[in-house]
């Protein structure tokens, strides 16, 4: 899946749209993406200047896109937001060129609620790990 | 108070990191979400997990388990009928 699909089911768009292929996707159990950084990224403007470098907080971002694709609904139009952030450890730094790999899988939910796991990776080396709740704050039967 | 009961509220303690509170301050019949104890919904996925591994009972019906999420003496009730069964 990429391209215009992608954009069929997540929400976000330009500067933030941060998912550019689902190489594997199950619904409800595993989803492989890949985000590709280029040096043309808007962020790497400022950071840094001399030192393009990819914040932290974008592969938190990029995993919770990632984790929209294990709903099998589209999310486009539907408001989904993070609610939670757990465990978050950065091992690693990612440049212009990397190609990242997003793997999430659930680990929880109730009443529009999701956790998932995710690592962010690039050639094998780990460079994020992360715990995520997604709140989907269209879902009917709402949250207690 | 009964031994389920007094394990419930340590449950809820322990689980969503009530620093400073004893189980003898949780009222039985005060509502955890809103006024009362101040849960959110995030804490209702917390206490999700907790029932599951401390007490081996799975939520799995969505709207029974917002049900027994009322208070204490609800929660304790819908763990013990479960636990039972």
């Amino acid at each position: 899946m990429n391209g215009e699909a992608i954009k069929a089911h997540l929400p976000h768009r330009y500067p933030f749209l941060l998912v550019d292929r689902v190489l594997e996707r199950e619904p409800g159990i595993r989803v492989v993406a890949e985000k590709l950084l280029t040096v043309n990224e808007p962020y790497f403007q400022g950071h840094f200047a001399d030192n393009p470098l990819l914040p932290g907080v974008l592969m938190l971002e990029m995993l919770a896109q990632a984790g929209g694709f294990l709903e099998t609904e589209p999310l486009a139009g539907k408001a989904i937001f993070l609610a939670q952030v757990l465990d978050a450890r950065f091992k690693g730094a990612a440049f212009p060129g990397d190609k990242l790999r997003l793997e999430v899988i659930p680990d929880a939910s109730f009443a529009g609620l999701m956790r998932i796991k995710g690592t962010v990776s690039c050639e094998g080396r780990v460079l994020c790990t992360a715990k995520l709740l997604l709140k989907n704050i269209a879902n009917p039967k709402g949250a207690a | 108070m009964s031994d389920l009961k007094a394990e419930v509220k340590s449950m809820i303690i322990e689980r969503l990191k009530l620093e400073g509170m004893t189980p003898e301050q949780i009222d039985d019949t005060a509502p955890l979400f809103g006024e009362g104890l101040g849960l959110d919904s995030i804490d209702a996925l917390e206490l999700v997990l907790g029932i599951e591994q401390h007490f081996g009972v799975k939520i799995e019906d969505e709207a029974a388990g917002l049900q027994a999420f009322k208070n204490v003496e609800s929660l304790t009730a819908f763990i013990a009928e479960h636990r039972a069964a």
